[in-house]
């Protein structure tokens, strides 16, 4: 339920606009006070850039409203006068003695955010980013630190057969961050599960959709979801669990192929799952079903400690994208970058069945378009994604002010999806391999149901030995972008 | 925005909420006037910009005398992050 606001820069544009996001808090499922917080930071922004930014000449805001399980972020984006806030730093005792409340717009705005990110995009513009997390409970406060192995009430021996699956409503909210707590303890991947309330309002405004298993007395025994893209016709099968006591049953193959049949339904075009690296679980599970690997991301989360389980993560975690196609209308793009073409062919020919190859009038020329792009920050993961809507003749001048915008932030890495079926995508490639960015691989159908092909950026040190490979394209793909990290490593330290 | 003249007095009760928009109204609207009683019952919050306002009025060479009326929750909380609620006598500005 994503929103974008797009407003003349008047003052009395900006009640209006106060008002939406308070609404859509709310309807996200902020509680008044925190809603009211969201919108005042909103109000604070807005009246600035009237007052300041655009003063007598008139000129546009936009806003956009994106929501995840865990926040609410709010962009707002300008093309007025240049600022620079470090500039206006709030001292109350200024303000009591010398009447100077220079900063306190700002001042009020970090109070009413969780983090406050200031962007300056040059010509591009200037981006403001409030986020904001939901207070919600979190089940491990409310469970016992070790749950029984067998507890009595789950002591059902019901065989595969037995079991009840049934899609997931917002009911089950609280059961399924039990699951995850039982199974896992601590240390499940995705955070949100330990929130009933985050997976409720998941379900009810469906970002996931999911089946869950029940035992014949009603106990839950095991999850799996998919999480929907917001900007394409794919999904993640990104959640899943069996209850220690239940597994070995084929409840982990039995739920997956609901999963499967209920995203047909739903009309998605594929599935993608991101296999975690330091074992090769997953990524054997994935081929069984016949997911097929077609990306390398390194360092996707923080280090981890995984309790309970047999290894765990000295390194930042790193993922293997595995995807699974639900259509046979999957168009391969008739010109791949000349840097790639030979992987990427290998990576498109595990698909073939379910592609077809465009006439080459079908081709995009983009010589004359407006570079597009934009940035969604994974602030719990320190990442940043830079999605390349239109590659265009300011692309190498856009790029330089994005990647300027954010040398400040702490992050890891940093990745760029740039659309496939370009013209410019060769020049695009060296340019950004020029500037430290390496492979990734192919991103099928990940953005507006397209192909891209998404290069990384590392900022810290990775040991390629720790990342296990199940697949022999997984292997392959592994081989490139180590030697990239590897090449650019060196090119940094002649630098 | 209902509003209520007398000579020396502006009652005011806001239907949204305390931007600059309705900063800029009541001061066309005070006139002069030194007592102002906003009624903030439909507020969710109070700007920045507000409350500066407030604070210029009260502590004028010649102040106004201030009266808030129901003001929502977050206004005492952008009062302690602005460091105003060390000067402000909140017993007598704030009204039931």
């Amino acid at each position: 339920m994503e929103a974008h606001l797009y407003l003349e820069a008047r003052l009395q544009m900006v009640g209006s606009a106060t008002d939406f996001t308070y609404k859509w808090c709310v309807n996200m499922g902020f509680d008044q006070n925190e809603a009211a917080r969201m919108a005042l930071a909103v109000d604070e922004i807005l009246t600035d850039i009237v007052l300041y930014a655009f003063k007598v000449e008139t000129g546009h805001i936009e806003i956009w409203f994106q929501h995840t399980f865990s926040d609410i972020e709010i962009i707002i984006q300008e093309k007025g006068e240049p600022f620079d806030p470090e500039r206006y730093v709030y001292d109350a005792e200024k303000a009591i003695r010398e009447n100077n409340f220079e900063g306190a717009s700002l001042e009020t705005v970090r109070s009413m955010t969780d983090q406050f990110l200031f962007l300056n995009r040059g010509k591009d513009g200037k981006e403001f980013r409030l986020v904001k997390k939901f207070d919600t409970m979190d089940i491990r406060a409310h469970l016992p630190e070790h749950f029984p192995v067998h507890p009595k009430e789950e002591d059902d021996s019901s065989t595969g057969g037995d079991y009840l699956l049934t899609p997931v409503t917002s009911e089950d909210a609280e059961d399924i961050a039990k699951l995850i707590y039982r199974s896992y303890s601590y240390s499940y991947s995705k955070e949100d599960l330990y929130f009933p309330k985050r997976i409720e309002m998941a379900i009810l405004h469906e970002y996931k959709f999911g089946t869950i298993a029940r035992t014949p007395s009603g106990g839950p025994a095991g999850y799996f979801a998919v999480i929907k893209s917001t900007d394409s016709m794919i999904g993640e099968v990104g959640e899943a669990v069996v209850s220690p006591q239940y597994r070995n049953r084929g409840l982990m193959k039995r739920m997956l192929n609901t999963l499967i049949q209920m995203s047909r339904q739903r009309g998605l075009k594929g599935l993608f799952g991101e296999a975690l690296m330091i074992h090769t679980y997953s990524q054997k599970v994935n081929q069984r079903f016949n997911f097929k690997t077609t990306a390398l991301v390194v360092a996707k989360s923080p280090k981890r400690i995984f309790k309970g389980m047999a290894f765990q993560s000295t390194d930042n975690v790193s993922v293997i994208i595995d995807f699974l196609p639900l259509t046979r209308r999957w168009m391969k793009p008739n010109h791949l970058p000349e840097q790639y073409a030979d992987l990427l062919n290998t990576i498109y020919d595990q698909f073939e069945t379910h592609l077809y190859i465009p006439s080459r009038k079908n081709k995009i020329a983009d010589e004359s378009r407006k570079t597009k792009m934009e940035l969604i920050i994974h602030h719990e993961k320190n990442t940043a994604l830079i999605i390349v809507r239109e590659v265009g003749s300011t692309f190498e001048l856009s790029c330089k002010r994005m990647f300027r915008s954010i040398e400040d932030l702490t992050l890891t890495t940093i990745y760029i999806d740039l659309p496939l079926g370009r013209d410019k995508i060769n020049s695009s490639v060296d340019f950004l391999k020029n500037n430290g960015f390496i492979l990734a691989g192919l991103m099928p159908f990940f953005h507006e149901e397209s192909d891209f092909l998404r290069m990384q950026k590392i900022m810290v040190n990775i040991d390629f030995d720790l990342m296990q490979t199940y697949s022999d394209i997984a292997v392959l793909i592994k081989k490139r972008v180590e030697k990239e990290y590897n090449e650019s490593r060196k090119e940094q330290a002649k630098a | 925005m209902k509003v209520e003249k007398s000579r020396q007095k502006l009652n005011v009760v806001l239907q949204g909420d305390f931007n600059l928009n309705a900063v800029r109204r009541i001061s066309e609207l005070l006139n002069g006037r030194n007592e102002l009683s906003i009624d903030l019952s439909n507020s969710r919050f109070v700007n920045s910009k507000a409350i500066i306002y407030l604070h210029n009025l009260m502590y004028a060479d010649s102040p106004v005398d201030v009266q808030i009326r129901n003001p929502p929750k977050l206004f005492f909380a952008l009062l302690k992050t602005l460091g105003l609620h060390k000067v402000w006598n909140l017993e007598e500005i704030v009204q039931p």
